[in-house]
C-alpha cells in the first residue's frame, strides 16, 4: 500500500554516509530502464568527476511511487563535453548533472 | 550505452517509434477529433482493422511464457490482482507503440511488474538491480 512521506529539507553539507567524495572519478552505472528514471541515457557509462555533495532524499525512482526509502547522497557530477558528445568543439567545456549514489560506481585512477 | 555511435543509433531508433501516424508528432497544441479519438482508442480493440499480412505459425508456448501465465494467475489467486486489472493494465495502459512492439506474454509480464512497483509490493529501485544482476550473472556464462 502507498505509504506517506515526510519530504525531507535539503542539506548542504554531505553526510559522513557518503561514499564519494570532492573530486573522486565515477562512472554512471547502466542500469535497465523500466517505468521511470531521472538518469539521462547520454551520461551511462560515461566517467565524470564529482563536482560537489548536495543532500540526502529518496531514489527518484522510488519516490515517484511514493514508496518510502531510505535516504542516499546526491552528487553533482561534472563531465567533459568531448567524452559525452565526440564531434563537440572546445575541450575544456563542461557539462554538470546531479545523480543519487546508487546511480554511480568507483573508477579507479 | 558503451559507445557514443551506439547512444545515437538508439536515439534514431527511439526517435522513430511514432505509432500509427508516422509523422512526428510532439507536443501538438491542437488535436483534432478524429485524431483525438484515435489517441484516446482502447488498443485493444482491433476488431475490423486493417492489419499487415501476417503468416499464420503454429507455434508452442516458450518456457518464459509459461512461466509468465502462472506468475500472473497466481498474484490473482493471492488477491493482489483480477484478470479485468491484469487487462487494463497489459491491453491499455501499456499504449500502443509497446502493445504492437512486444510479445504476448511481455505484454503481461510487463503489466505484472508494474502493477507489483504501482502497489507497493516491490521497489522500482530493487526490481531494477535485480534485473541487472540476473542480465550480468547470464553476460558472465
Amino acid at each position: 500500500m502507498p505509504q506517506s512521506k515526510t519530504p525531507e529539507k535539503p542539506q548542504n553539507t554531505g553526510s559522513t554516509r557518503a561514499r564519494f567524495k570532492v573530486g573522486d572519478r565515477v562512472r554512471v552505472k547502466d542500469m535497465p530502464n523500466l517505468f521511470y528514471t531521472r538518469t539521462q541515457m547520454y551520461v551511462r557509462g560515461i566517467v565524470g568527476t564529482i563536482a560537489a555533495l548536495t543532500y540526502e532524499d529518496i531514489l527518484p525512482e522510488d519516490e515517484a511511487f511514493n514508496r518510502d526509502g531510505r535516504l542516499e547522497q546526491y552528487y553533482i557530477v561534472r563531465f567533459r563535453q568531448k567524452d559525452l558528445w565526440p564531434e563537440y568543439p572546445f575541450d575544456n567545456d563542461t557539462l554538470q548533472t546531479e545523480s543519487p549514489e546508487r546511480w554511480l560506481e568507483p573508477v579507479s585512477n | 550505452m558503451s559507445t557514443r555511435s551506439e547512444l545515437r543509433q538508439q536515439q534514431e531508433l527511439i526517435g522513430s517509434l511514432q505509432p500509427a501516424l508516422h509523422v512526428p508528432q510532439n507536443w501538438n497544441y491542437e488535436v483534432d477529433g478524429p485524431l483525438y479519438k484515435a489517441y484516446m482508442h482502447p488498443p485493444h480493440d482491433v476488431g475490423g482493422q486493417f492489419d499487415v499480412p501476417v503468416q499464420y505459425e503454429e507455434k508452442e508456448e516458450e518456457q518464459w511464457e509459461l512461466n509468465t501465465y502462472v506468475t500472473c494467475e497466481v498474484l490473482g489467486w493471492r488477491g493482489i490482482w483480477n484478470s479485468e486489472e491484469r487487462r487494463r493494465r497489459a491491453d491499455n495502459d501499456l499504449g500502443y507503440t509497446l502493445y504492437l512492439g512486444i510479445p504476448y506474454y511481455g505484454r503481461w509480464i510487463w503489466a505484472a511488474a508494474r502493477m507489483l512497483v504501482d502497489k507497493n509490493h516491490v521497489s522500482l529501485t530493487e526490481l531494477l538491480e535485480k534485473i541487472a544482476e540476473v542480465k550480468s550473472r547470464y553476460a558472465a556464462k
